[in-house]
């Protein structure tokens, strides 16, 4: 009768009591929501301002601005936030440069996570040769000073949207193949894996099935964090002019020409600033509270 | 043997009411209530204790009484969950903030729940000093052992530093760690387990402490090593007129050492008694259990063992009446309300409807075979 | 009278011994020198890769050199006298031997040999991050502390909300911010510029501050980050904490003296983890503030295709990369007394 035991039971060894006083009761856990709901909304604010924006709010187009109506100040009619130096209004350079940077950071996350996630699975699951050889070609990368290399590659294909992605995806991969090689190191010691392979599961059963589902949650959180650190990195491509080509607005690229203007309008460099801190902090707040949930666990 | 054991120790002239082993001129005072006979040291009443953990109110101690006299042992005896490191710890004010805690605990006339954090701080380790379970995890690992108790002694004596360092030397051979001098330098990965566990009680004994918790200070050691521990406490206690708490899970420890055994399940007292008195004549079933399978003439052959399955309840959510009903084989509708703990037998307490072994001496072989 | 075990001794005083085989004896050395033959092919592949990557960019230096109206037999030409129409293994190889005797060869554009360059260069760097670092560590562990001694409390809240506000700023807006405030607004600082120490050390340390501030600031929020979580995972999850207090060491005593004692291994973990990353963060700010370091060297080398000084700049980095990591195994092995007596 009592063989399965159902019912949850506390032992209140020292680590118990002290994780129950860090989890420290319901006003804990509402805040805990609310961490998780606030950076998730901004996230949708923004997607939704820069892919529907532009159409909702009919924008001017962010690029083939006429010179006459250059360095317009803000709310002058037609142009909330005014116009640039080319006389391009400067919200719809804002929200369309953001189209850009989150395509990107999502395309360079979603590479790391697949390519990068099923390369460190198959590496920490086969282990032997396999595992020691992808593991030195990553820290061969990871040494690599990873700007060094974005911009080298960048150099090499040439300013584009498709070349950065590729550019950046060379530093996401590793840090995600890391990431899901630890885990599944983790996971294999695991019984039910042991179960698993006892009752006669196929590598590649095993590698989707078993080990996937396990470590998805963890890496989805990793990139939560990454889309962060790619939209500054691509920033910074695009600040140096080796990302996206002008005139095509991106925040990195609006941020280094408002540079050239600096004292005299500020604005240039405050807005694409604003945009670029506003996102990152969404992402890394949506990030940090996903793993503290995870980790809690 | 016993000479070569008063050999170690260092200050033998000191009276054992000034606490043996400190030279005079470390200047500590005793309050003059300290050596009074027949008062209680500690009187603890109505403990309790309760944790909050995602919305989730979980009661670790449930109305817990015990008293203690000075240089006597106690021991506290219940599985992992039971309260009783919770109940000590409480009593340290070693529990985070978020703890809530209840009732009353007189150590030597004051009420430790009311005292401030600073005046807590001097009793600790002073007064009142503990040694945990896991001598491994319990030092400073980036320590080494003699910094580690100098700490000690210079928080509860007037001592320098090259006073405190070789009165550090004399507690490290009070506790007989072989070759003290040199393990003074060395770190705690450098000592086995039994050597580690020696150097906690040294750190205790630092602040000549009135009162030793030692929570399940055995536990993690090996058997040999669980004895000369054991044997070392008792030695200590009597030699230095501390009284001692021994929380352990192990009822037959407790049987060998203890003057008293208080035996708890699900934050609460069931049985409180004498050790003598308790081996003699086990009354609740929760502790029978816990003595392993007796056969009982008068029960049915198998009816013990359908006590020992199943675990501790949920303390976030406590079945009605006894705690103990659901994995008790004497349970019946009577139990769905609190048994009250009182002293049902001279000096025996516990709380139950349906205790076993109502005779006398009946199970006095198991409890005396330890 | 005790059964306990027998000491272990760890380094062997035994006279019989030779002094050599008690160095190799030593798990510091040992580990040293792992390290370093780890370090080895790390760094070749890091040459290699350079190499490769560099081999695919359009364009070499001799047609940026000529610039486009050259005919093809001059380019051709120069190629010949840059070596660059040799076959990339052949040129690989040519630098790898040059590279491991300490010569890193010619720049393409200047013809000036890369070890004078870097020499001039090196310093400015160097400066710029060590500035950074120190005083990102100075603030950073008083207030990890502050805010771990009452996790939660009013100066906890606010420096995790400073730091999470610091970890989503990229450097780069961050060093704009700075010269709009301080150099534009307020005048305080010049906004680009870099004058040598020798004019004066005030002069010098005037010009490195935003830049420094702008590496800084962020370093500051994640060491702050780290430790605070790292101190607090002490203070709740670690026995020898409760054993502290049981003593009776003060709250503040047990933070300092025993919860920071364990966590600033951690903590040298992630400054020689973050060494590298951030020396190529170098590479913007030295662009935004116009200092003639490594990053803006390295910058201006792929842009004029002078690989050489691209293949030398990227070597700085990774090795900078790789013996952090080596000097922080080591520091931990000098410091954490388990690794110094080989029992972990």
């Amino acid at each position: 009768m009592a063989v399965v035991e159902p019912a949850p039971s506390f032992s209140l060894s020292p680590e118990v009591d002290e994780a129950e006083a860090r989890a420290g009761g319901r006003g804990r856990r509402w805040r805990s929501q609310l961490g998780t709901w606030i950076p998730a909304g901004m996230i949708a604010f923004v997607l939704v301002a820069c892919f529907l924006g532009p159409t909702l709010l009919s924008l001017p187009s962010p690029v083939g601005g006429s010179v006459l109506e250059s360095n317009q100040p803000a709310f002058s009619p037609g142009h909330v936030l005014g116009t640039d130096p080319n006389g391009n209004d400067i919200l719809s350079r804002l929200l369309h440069g953001g189209q850009s940077s989150l395509w990107i950071a999502l395309a360079v996350n979603l590479l790391g996570l697949v390519v990068g996630g099923t390369l460190g699975a198959l590496s920490g699951y086969v282990g032997g040769w396999v595992d020691t050889a992808i593991m030195r070609v990553l820290d061969v990368l990871i040494a690599f000073p990873s700007l060094v290399l974005t911009l080298a590659v960048a150099q090499a294909l040439g300013p584009s949207m498709t070349n950065t992605i590729f550019a950046l995806a060379f530093f996401s991969i590793p840090a995600f193949a890391r990431l899901a090689r630890s885990a599944v190191l983790r996971l294999r010691e695991m019984p039910f894996m042991a179960a698993a392979q006892l009752a006669g599961t196929s590598p590649s059963r095993m590698l989707f099935k078993h080990l996937a589902p396990n470590i998805a949650p963890q890496l989805i959180t990793f990139g939560m964090l990454g889309m962060g650190i790619v939209i500054i990195i691509e920033g910074a491509l695009s600040f140096l002019g080796l990302g996206i080509p002008d005139p095509a607005p991106s925040w990195g690229n609006m941020v280094a020409t408002g540079q050239l203007s600096l004292s005299a309008t500020p604005m240039l460099v405050v807005w694409p600033s604003l945009a670029l801190l506003v996102t990152v902090l969404a992402f890394n707040l949506l990030g940090e509270n996903l793993r503290a949930r995870w980790s809690g666990r | 043997m016993s000479s070569k054991r008063t050999a170690a120790f260092p200050a033998e002239d000191a009276t054992v009411s000034e606490g043996v082993i400190v030279p005079e001129t470390a200047g500590r005072h005793r309050p003059a209530t300290a050596a009074s006979p027949g008062e209680p040291l500690l009187v603890v009443e109505d403990l309790r204790v309760q944790f909050t953990r995602g919305g989730r109110k979980i009661n670790a101690v449930n109305g817990l009484s015990y008293e203690l006299a000075p240089g006597s042992m106690l021991a506290i005896i219940g599985e992992s969950g039971s309260g009783k490191s919770v109940s000590s710890r409480a009593l340290m004010g070693l529990l985070p903030p978020t703890a809530k805690i209840s009732g009353s605990v007189r150590f030597d006339g004051r009420d430790l729940l009311g005292l401030s954090e600073r005046e807590m701080q001097s009793l600790r380790g002073g007064d009142i000093a503990m040694v945990f379970q896991d001598p491994a995890r319990s030092l400073n690992p980036t320590m080494k052992i003699g910094a580690q108790i100098t700490e000690a002694v210079r928080l509860h004596s007037d001592l320098d530093k090259k006073g405190a360092q070789a009165r550090a030397v004399e507690l490290l051979k009070l506790v007989r760690l072989p070759a003290a001098e040199r393990r003074f330098h060395e770190y705690p990965h450098q000592l086995s387990g039994g050597m580690r566990q020696r150097v906690m009680i040294a750190i205790a004994l630092a602040g000549e402490p009135r009162l030793l918790i030692a929570d399940e200070a055995t536990t993690a050691l090996d058997v040999t090593t669980q004895a000369q521990i054991m044997e070392l406490l008792v030695e200590l206690q009597q030699r230095l007129g501390m009284a001692v708490i021994m929380i352990s899970h192990d009822l037959g420890l407790a049987a060998s050492y203890a003057q008293d055994v208080v035996v708890m399940y699900a934050g609460r007292a069931v049985e409180y008694a004498p050790t003598k008195v308790l081996f003699a004549n086990v009354r609740m079933p929760y502790t029978h259990a816990l003595l392993g399978a007796i056969p009982a003439l008068d029960r049915e052959p198998h009816s013990l063992f359908e006590v020992t399955p199943g675990q501790p309840p949920d303390l976030s959510a406590l079945p009605k009446g006894c705690p103990f009903r659901p994995r008790c084989s004497n349970a019946t509708d009577q139990c769905l309300e609190m048994p009250p703990f009182t002293e049902h037998d001279p000096e025996h307490w516990f709380a139950c409807w349906h205790p076993v072994g109502s005779g006398t001496g009946k199970h006095t072989a198991n409890g005396e075979q330890r | 009278m005790t059964a306990t075990a027998t000491p272990r001794v760890p380094v062997s005083r035994d006279p019989r011994v030779s002094p050599l085989s008690r160095l190799t004896a030593s798990p510091v050395l040992r580990l040293v020198v792992k390290r370093l033959l780890m370090a080895i092919p790390i760094m070749l592949g890091v040459t290699v890769l350079t190499f490769w990557v560099l081999s695919l960019i359009p364009g070499n230096a001799a047609q940026q050199l000529l610039g486009p109206e050259a005919t093809p037999e001059d380019i051709a030409l120069l190629e010949q006298q840059l070596g660059l129409d040799k076959p990339g293994v052949v040129r690989y190889f040519d630098w790898l031997q040059g590279a491991v005797t300490g010569d890193l060869g010619n720049s393409l554009v200047s013809r000036q040999p890369v070890s004078e360059i870097l020499s001039a260069r090196l310093p400015v760097t160097a400066e710029l991050v060590f500035l950074a670092f120190v005083v990102s560590l100075v603030l950073a562990v008083p207030v990890a502390l502050l805010a771990a001694h009452k996790p939660g409390g009013v100066m906890d809240r606010i420096s995790m909300m400073i730091s999470t506000l610091g970890l989503s700023v990229a450097n780069y807006v961050l060093a704009l911010l700075l010269v709009l405030v301080f150099a534009v607004s307020l005048g305080w600082l010049p906004a680009i510029g870099y004058t040598p120490l020798e004019d004066g050390l005030w002069a010098n340390l005037r010009g490195m501050i935003l830049p420094s501030a702008a590496i800084g600031f962020p370093l500051f929020c994640y060491y702050t980050r780290f430790l605070r979580g790292d101190l607090v995972d002490q203070m709740q999850q670690e026995e020898y904490v409760t054993t502290a207090r049981a003593k009776g060491v003060g709250s503040w005593a047990v933070l300092i003296k025993h919860a920071f004692r364990n966590s600033s291994f951690g903590l040298i973990t992630i400054v020689g983890l973050n060494l590298g990353a951030l020396i190529g963060g170098t590479v913007i700010i030295e662009q935004i503030f116009a200092l003639p370091g490594i990053g803006q060297m390295l910058l201006q080398a792929i842009n004029t295709r002078d690989f050489v000084v691209v293949q030398a700049a990227v070597v700085i980095f990774a090795l900078v990369a790789v013996v952090a990591n080596l000097v922080v195994d080591l520091l931990y092995a000098v410091l954490d007394p388990r690794i110094r007596y080989g029992s972990r």
